[in-house]
């Protein structure tokens, strides 16, 4: 198994938390409790294990982890900044953002820079179209972006 | 569920409350377009090409998910409705490569056909297409992924019937694609059903890629051979050959489905080890003659070995379980014109005194409805795909199912029990069971169960067939040579009679039911198929039979039938080496689709089809070749002009099975017992000649399989070779048991 005891034990809270056979419930928690575990990201053979522990078929999980933003399965940076490029965010400018993040930090979405410390993530619709264009870094929403704006919380990012 | 009526497109229809309106309008023969709606499967309404105009409704509605309800009015081809499936169909082309003259779908597309019919000649969309990369995923199916619709038919498929979900939709919106894990192979006995269902050319018949298109052939229903069911089937010829084969529906047989074996067995059809022409051997050389000259030697043969037709206790006539029910007759009844009673078709039983005899009464629409069954010694899905896909149903549907095996198998469904039980103590756990039942019913019990004492398990098993209102007991091939099989089949009967439940004997298969029907077996003062051979015959007919595969004893046979007084013809479709060793003529007979016939299936159901195409060279159907034989042997009684006459013949008279009144012999066995399973692909002459079959992951199966202590008993090792088959040492087989799964194309050496 590829996941630790203290993991298992927090995904069988999950488990419990559905009817009995309806373990597969728990997928999206248990996906987010391995990878925090397994250095922010998901490799195929994480998946199995977690395919495996819930009694799924791996592509079940698999469809599930690719699905959602929110699991990487490359390697990621300390801070990820998640940068919505939908509809509203698009029209409100996200297209250039982007290209100022990527020449900024010297690294296209995807990549993480040399330190280690950042990457970018193209992301849909996070729900904030009304202080659009916006990105997300942890749990913070940082809305109405401009290039200016976006230097000074680059500097602050430790 | 209340009738009520509905109107669509003005017209008063009559439909249930709740219903779908696709159901309904499908029912009614009223078009509606649709992409991911399948009968068979799930409803998930994602392709939107189904909407229709619902009064009252703003929105168009999808049909395929639109329950009905009283007094409903829908318009299926209004402007609103048009424009919406016109709009979808944009939608759907965006990313559709438009290169159906180099599509293998061409032709049979339910895109090109729903296009044509509902979509528009432009497109708003100047943009580039995405495109997917392919993967290699399986030997029958080919992918173009770029032209997938990600209407999830396939993925439905494989979670709903396959019993395992092996494609999946990853990533979203423009980067979703449809892929196995980590393009792994795909393993379902049931998987070509996933090209019959795709509506594009994403998936195509690997076998069949870009031979013709699909209005170049004829489509001939048919029936396949290869299991007890009788799948029924689209044989689709071109200039009288077999191209392909798809499924026809038939509700109570296979549904919508068929298996890979009944798929793509036909490649076999075309190869080059078909037999075409008549030969005799004279002194020891093979000739090739006209037909009527190696019949003339045939029976000169025949008279010859039974004394001018004095004496035919001295001929004996073996024939392959494939045979048609037709063939069966005719050559069984030649031999007993003749007098003898030396016919068989049980080649592959060790000891044919020791015989299962039990009945199935129990049809396939029936084990739908099931809730508990008792499985002994079958590994269903590669035996008998379709019987485990009804109940795989039945498992969804709440049944419970035990099994008792000796090794653990691949089930695509859940088990209430898995039994790993070793052979010689699967008598023992069965008398358990029936002196349980016997207890709670407050029967008498019998001499031969004084001694059994009831296990936990067998309580379990007795309870569970005395609660359930439908149960069946199925008993499978691993038991044939099994050293108590008869008895094993006895207690099941009796099990059976005393909770009410039905049973289901599937342990020989593909047409075999048809040999017993027409009593293709020795009669009063006959040889079976074994005592045939150490009897020494002067002279033997064989038909579709190859020895070295067909016997229990392939060395054996083919030592005694190589004798030098031996005469020996071969009725065959297919030339081996061994063939041409032991016959002294070989005529060459039509194979599967070649010939009219019938199949009779596990119900006893006649099924009879007609040739889809001539046999290549000069083959004759064999049934035509056995009435030919017997107008030159002057016998009564075959003045038959089409095979339906047979048919016909045989209907009229039929035959009672002998009684077998043995009794129950409960000593337990001792040492290690090989059970010797084919694989799936390699049961007859046909599919092992069927490439494409051999190269998927359960035709590559080929291991013998024991646990630790039994290897070490019989001193072998991981990585030796057990007749020939390498060793897999795991712990899911019983004790004292070597469970050899074969792909290779010979028989058991034991
Ligand atoms: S491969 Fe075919 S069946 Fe599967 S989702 Fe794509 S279009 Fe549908
Ligand atoms: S489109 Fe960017 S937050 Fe909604
Ligand atoms: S067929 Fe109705 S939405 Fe696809």
């Amino acid at each position: 198994m590829i996941f630790s005891k203290k993991a298992k034990k927090e995904i069988d809270i999950w488990i419990d938390k559905y009817p009995e056979g309806r373990q597969s419930s728990a997928v999206m928690e248990a996906l987010k409790i391995v990878q925090a575990e397994n250095e922010n990201s998901l490799s195929t053979e994480v998946i199995a294990a977690v395919a495996d522990y819930l009694d799924m078929s791996n592509i079940e999980v698999a469809e599930v982890a690719t699905f959602y933003e929110n699991y990487n399965h490359k390697l990621v940076g300390k801070h990820t900044i998640r940068i919505c490029h939908n509809i509203s965010c698009m029209l409100n400018g996200a297209d250039d953002l982007v290209v100022y993040l990527e020449e900024k930090l010297g690294v296209k979405t995807g990549q993480v820079t040399k330190d280690g410390l950042i990457n970018v993530k193209k992301v849909e619709c996070l729900g904030a179209c009304v202080g659009s264009p916006m990105f997300q870094i942890g749990h913070k929403y940082y809305e109405n972006l401009t290039k200016k704006k976006i230097d000074k919380i680059l500097v602050e990012l430790k | 569920m209340a009738n009520i009526n509905i109107e669509i497109n003005g017209n008063v229809v009559k439909a249930k409350i709740g219903e779908m309106l696709i159901s309904v309008t499908d029912r009614e023969g009223i078009s509606v377009p649709r992409f991911c709606y399948h009968k068979k499967l799930s409803v998930v309404a994602s392709c939107r090409m189904c909407l229709v105009d619902v009064e009252g409704i703003p929105k168009p509605q999808p049909a395929c998910s639109t329950p009905i309800n009283e007094g409903m009015k829908i318009y299926t081809n209004n402007q609103k409705s048009k424009a919406s499936q016109k709009a979808v169909m944009e939608f759907l082309l965006i990313n559709h490569p438009l290169d159906c003259p180099i599509c293998d779908q061409g032709g049979e597309c339910e895109l090109q056909d729903v296009a044509m019919s509902y979509g528009s000649d432009i497109s708003h969309f100047a943009e580039g297409k995405r495109t997917v990369a392919d993967s290699d995923i399986s030997a029958l199916i080919y992918t173009d992924m770029t032209r997938c619709i990600h209407c999830t038919r396939c993925v439905r498929f494989g979670s709903e019937i396959g019993g395992i979900m092996e494609m999946g939709g990853t990533g979203r919106g423009e980067d979703l694609k449809i892929e196995t894990f980590l393009r792994e192979s795909i393993t379902s006995e049931l998987s070509g059903n996933m090209i019959d269902i795709c509506p594009v050319g994403a998936l195509t018949s690997k076998p069949f890629r870009y031979e013709l298109r699909a209005w170049q052939m004829s489509a001939i229903a048919n029936v396949a051979r290869h299991d007890l069911v009788g799948s029924n089937i689209f044989t689709q010829t071109y200039k009288t050959k077999v191209k392909r084969i798809v499924a026809k529906d038939n509700d109570s047989i296979n549904e919508t489905w068929i298996s890979d074996r009944d798929r793509f067995s036909y490649e076999g059809l075309a190869h080059e080890n078909r037999l075409l022409k008549p030969q005799i051997k004279i002194n020891g050389k093979w000739e090739e003659v006209q037909w009527d000259e190696a019949l003339e030697f045939s029976i000169r043969g025949l008279v010859n070995s039974t004394f001018n037709m004095s004496d035919g206790s001295k001929l004996g006539a073996f024939a392959s379980n494939t045979a048609t029910l037709e063939e069966f007759y005719l050559l069984q009844k030649i031999l007993r014109e003749i007098g003898s009673e030396n016919v068989d078709y049980r080649l592959n039983v060790r000891d044919l005194d020791n015989v299962i005899d039990l009945e199935s009464n129990i049809k396939l629409t029936g084990l739908d409805g099931i809730d508990y069954a008792l499985v002994v010694g079958s590994n269903l899905r590669l035996e008998q795909p379709m019987i485990n896909h009804r109940l795989r149903k039945a498992v969804l549907a709440g049944a419970s199912i035990d099994v008792i095996n000796a090794m653990a198998f691949d089930f695509n469904y859940r088990l209430n029990s898995e039994n790993i039980v070793s052979p010689n103590q699967i008598l023992l756990l069965l008398a358990e069971i029936l002196k349980s039942v016997l207890e709670s019913s407050y029967a008498e019990i019998p001499k031969y169960l004084s001694k059994v004492k009831v296990g936990d398990i067998a309580k379990c098993m007795a309870d569970d067939l005395l609660d359930a209102d439908n149960s069946v007991i199925i008993l499978g091939e691993h038991i044939i040579n099994n050293l108590q099989a008869a008895s094993i089949a006895k207690l099941i009967s009796k099990i059976a009679v005393q909770t009410n439940s039905t049973t289901l004997n599937i342990s020989a298969t593909s047409n075999s039911i048809a040999a017993a029907m027409v009593n293709f077996i020795p009669g009063q003062g006959g040889l079976n198929a074994n005592a045939m051979l150490e009897a020494d015959l002067r002279s033997y007919i064989l038909l579709d039979v190859y020895p070295q595969y067909d016997f229990h004893n392939s060395a054996q046979a083919i030592k005694t039938l190589s004798k030098e007084n031996t005469f020996v013809i071969s009725m065959n479709s297919f030339k081996d080496k061994d063939v041409t060793q032991y016959s002294d003529v070989m005529l060459p007979i039509a194979s599967f689709y070649e010939t009219s016939g019938s199949h009779v299936n596990i119900e006893g159901v006649i099924q009879s089809f007609v040739a889809a195409s001539n046999g290549p060279g000069e083959s004759k159907p064999a049934w035509k070749v056995l009435k030919v034989l017997a107008d030159l042997l002057k016998l009564p009684g075959f003045g038959y002009i089409n095979s339906a006459q047979i048919t016909n013949d045989i209907s009229n008279h039929r035959y009672k099975q002998k009684v077998d009144n043995k009794e129950i012999n409960i000593t337990i066995k001792r040492g290690v017992s090989v059970i010797w399973q084919k694989s799936p692909y390699a049961i007859d002459v046909l599919t092992r000649h069927a490439s494409a079959l051999h190269a998927t992951k359960i035709g590559l199966m080929h291991r013998a399989s024991m646990n630790k202590a039994t290897a070490i008993n019989e001193n072998i090792k991981a990585g030796d070779k057990y007749l020939g088959v390498p060793v897999v040492i795991t712990e899911s087989v019983s004790n004292n048991c070597i469970f050899v799964n074969t792909n290779q194309l010979t028989g058991s050496k034991l």
